[in-house]
């Protein structure tokens, strides 16, 4: 078998034995659920549902009529208690639905579609009308990404999670690879591509066999096994990996004829194709060296990360953990409270302690040229983040901080724990005012 | 559980190696042991003192001026200690300690926080310090020549310590010491220059632990000996690469991060350049101080190396050759 890679990038600890081999877990409903109205890239949408109105599980609440958006669901039987401005992952109010959850909940109940002869335009739909984003965490709606321009020829899911700590990806390839493999399918016969490829670290090796088991015989889909290399689960280094195309600085993967799409997000498109069930739940992982009993758990969108975490156990050894972190390690974004809902893209819950957290004071450049090194993008964070901290940005930019992904790899990899990532973003938000 | 914990709100990535400054400089020392362990054997008491000297200056040096420009809160790095360290070890024993505090007050002072404190010198400090102690000893103190050596060594062996250096003696075209002894641990000239093969092992353990890479070393030493077996000959060629200052330098010189290149190609014209320089140097004019000038001529280019061999960004290759190929298809074509 041979292993695919990229250039450059870093073989990081994965710190996934704890959860790898943990089924996905229910757990216990939550008193209420906060679902923010926005949760996707794109336009904002306008609450269909007014304070006191009863909503039903897959009850459509939030609507819009721009075409980049996504709908969302009520994830739970309940009483809209609230519309009002909450906290999310990022830390910004953002307009959400409330919605207190009723001591008994009905089982829904869904229609069986015939998926084999759906058209494009069958499964676009089907997909709006589910309110599908991107899962892997960028939450871009996916039938607009299923709406190229372009022609496209290949359709890979990523199946990477390069992502240390993370496991959901990896448990649903295992628990699910069915619907997987048919999602899959859904979405490559949508842009009429007519290979289809599955991107999956060597390390899931159970994920790698679940799939092929799926595909046996098949023409036109494979497992390209990829290295266990961060950031392979980044768009442009899986196409690369995948089918050795390099999209251009500042592209699409439709430059390339590619369009890629997450595991859970091929879950969701096939349970929205076959059922009409909207997208109100996700898997995550819970993590950390300061979770006390981490696990992959299948929650309602909504769900405030404390309850998640109090329903797993809470802290270890009921110590506060030093930070807390929505996404993975290396992207995620830090919490400063624990009331914040879990939305689509959310594919992690982190709880790491004191000691995980090396964070000495950051020293000046010494060249040391590690970063260089590992950027994949084949970038200059060096000379990027000297510049960008004398407040050259456009030195900075010619540097290359514009192609930056903000992978992280060379803020981890720095002796001198320089913050190019924030001076990326600094640079990127001077260039945008221009 | 409340909801107001003491979380450390920072951006991404949340995770960091355990690379650090410090280490990175202690493994530094740890690579000149091996050599300093050498010198120490074949010239006794008399190495320890020099290299005693240098480090206490050293430190002092990096202190005060802390101090006098109010970086007194910057972290201590160890770079200081590395900076003394490689001074003394590129001295002779004979060399006086006020020639010491010299190098490291000119190369940790002057070449390296006045410049802005590490990480913003151009030079490298310590043969920026070395260069210009000997200048200064030269230039003021001629008096005293006698009991320096590296300015003496015309006038033969000049007591009992030193013999005269390998390279002078190359340069004369006088009988060398064996190849075997000169690579294991000779007499001649300054502390480093001793055993080439202890500095062979201590830049095997910075290359292992992934400090330094091998296109610096290797360029310049590839570069001196091409140059060597052409206007040299074979024999002479190898003490070329055996004598001087041209191991330390290219292994722990040369390969200092903050002075050299940052792209393995970036680096192979670094050392090829500075090869070339050295054997200019040692073929057509002063036999001595050739690898340290080589080095610091070749430090002024290193902004101008940086932006000459940029890389192309992730894409921007690929894409460029694509746009060349469908206008030169489209070229032929009728409009
Ligand atoms: S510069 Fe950007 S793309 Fe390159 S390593 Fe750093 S974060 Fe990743
Ligand atoms: S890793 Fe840090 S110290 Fe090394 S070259 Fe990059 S920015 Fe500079």
């Amino acid at each position: 078998m041979s292993v695919k890679t990229f250039n450059r990038g870093l073989f990081l600890p994965h710190y996934k034995e704890s959860t790898e081999d943990k089924a996905i877990a229910n757990i216990a409903l939550p008193g209420e659920v906060v679902i923010p109205l926005q949760q996707h890239i794109g336009a904002p949408c306008k609450a269909v549902v007014s304070v006191g109105d009863k909503v039903k599980i897959g009850q459509k609440i939030g609507d819009s009529e721009a075409f980049v958006s996504a709908a969302v669901f009520a994830s739970v039987d309940g009483t809209v208690t609230a519309i009002e401005p909450r906290s999310n992952f990022t830390g910004a109010d953002v307009e959400s639905v409330v919605i207190e959850v009723a001591e008994k909940q009905e089982e829904p109940s869904w229609s069986d579609r015939d998926i084999s002869n759906m058209s494009g335009d069958d499964i676009r739909a089907a997909i709006k009308e589910a309110g599908i984003v991107g899962m892997g965490g960028a939450a871009f709606p996916t039938n607009v990404k299923l709406s190229p321009p372009k022609p496209v020829d290949v359709v890979i899911i990523n199946a990477s999670e390069c992502e240390p700590f993370l496991t959901c990806d990896h448990r649903v390839m295992v628990e699910m690879a069915e619907e997987l493999v048919l999602g899959a399918k859904l979405i490559a016969k949508a842009v009429d591509a007519q290979q289809l490829i599955f991107g999956v670290e060597t390390n899931k090796p159970d994920g790698i066999e679940a799939i092929k088991a799926q595909i046996e015989g098949e023409e036109g889909i494979e497992v390209a096994v990829t290295d266990v290399k961060y950031p392979q689960g980044a768009e442009k280094q899986l196409i690369y990996a995948a089918t050795g195309r390099e999209v251009p600085p500042g592209k699409l993967p439709l430059e390339v004829g590619v369009v890629v799409q997450n595991v859970g997000t091929a879950v969701a498109v096939y349970e929205a194709c076959r059922f009409g069930k909207p997208l109100y739940e996700r898997v995550l992982t819970v993590s950390g060296d300061a979770a006390a009993n981490p696990g992959n758990v299948k929650v309602p969108i909504g769900t405030t990360i404390e309850h998640i975490i109090e329903q797993c156990g809470g802290f270890k050894d009921g110590k506060e953990p030093g930070k807390v972190v929505l996404g993975g390690p290396m992207t995620g974004f830090a919490q400063t409270r624990l009331d914040v809902p879990v939305v689509k893209g959310t594919s992690g819950i982190l709880l790491f302690s004191e000691e995980m957290l090396v964070m000495s004071e950051h020293m000046p450049c010494v060249r040391c040229s590690r970063c260089v090194d590992h950027c994949p993008m084949y970038l200059y964070p060096n000379s990027i983040s000297m510049n960008a901290e004398k407040g050259l940005y456009d030195q900075a930019a010619e540097w290359g901080a514009m192609d930056c992904f903000e992978c992280g790899i060379c803020v981890y990899v720095c002796p001198s724990n320089r913050p190019i990532v924030q001076l990326v973003r600094d640079t990127k938000k001077a260039q945008a005012a221009k | 559980m409340s909801n107001d914990l003491s979380l450390s709100f920072n951006t991404s990535p949340h995770l960091r190696s355990k690379n650090t400054v410090q280490q990175a400089m202690y493994d530094v020392i740890i690579a000149l042991l091996p050599i300093s362990a050498v010198a120490v054997y074949i010239f006794g008491i008399n190495a320890v003192f020099t290299i005693a000297v240098s480090l206490v200056a050293a430190t002092l040096t990096d202190l005060v001026f802390r101090k006098i420009l109010g970086r007194w809160n910057t972290p201590f790095d160890g770079s200081a200690l590395v900076t003394g360290l490689l001074i003394a070890l590129t001295f002779t024993v004979e060399a006086s300690w006020w020639t010491l505090v010299i190098a490291n007050v000119i190369g940790i002072g002057i070449a390296k926080e006045l410049m802005g404190g590490i990480g913003y010198n151009l030079f490298n400090p310590a043969l920026f310090g070395r260069v210009s102690g000997i200048l200064f000893a030269g230039l003021f103190f001629n008096q005293v020549n006698t009991t320096f050596a590296p300015l003496s060594y015309q006038a033969g062996p000049v007591d009992v310590v030193t013999q005269a250096t390998p390279l002078a003696l190359l340069k004369m075209g006088a009988e060398m010491p064996p190849m075997a002894q000169m690579f294991v641990a000779n007499q001649g000239g300054g502390l480093a220059e001793v055993s080439p093969l202890a500095l062979l092992i201590g830049g095997v353990y910075l290359f292992v632990r992934g400090h330094i890479k091998w296109h610096i070393p290797v360029s310049i030493i590839g570069t001196v000996l091409v140059i060597g077996l052409i206007f040299a000959g074979p024999e002479l060629a190898v003490y070329h690469i055996l004598a001087g200052g041209l191991m330390i330098g290219a292994l722990f010189m040369a390969t200092d991060w903050v002075s050299s290149p940052v792209t393995p190609k970036g680096m192979i014209i670094f050392g090829v350049a500075i090869g070339i320089l050295i054997m200019v140097f040692r073929l057509a004019l002063s036999p001595t101080e050739g690898t340290a000038f080589a080095i610091l001529i070749m430090n002024a280019f290193v902004p101008m190396i940086d932006r000459l061999t940029k890389r192309p960004v992730f894409g921007e290759a690929p894409a460029k050759a694509q746009a060349q190929a469908v206008s030169a298809e489209t070229a032929g074509k009728p409009a």
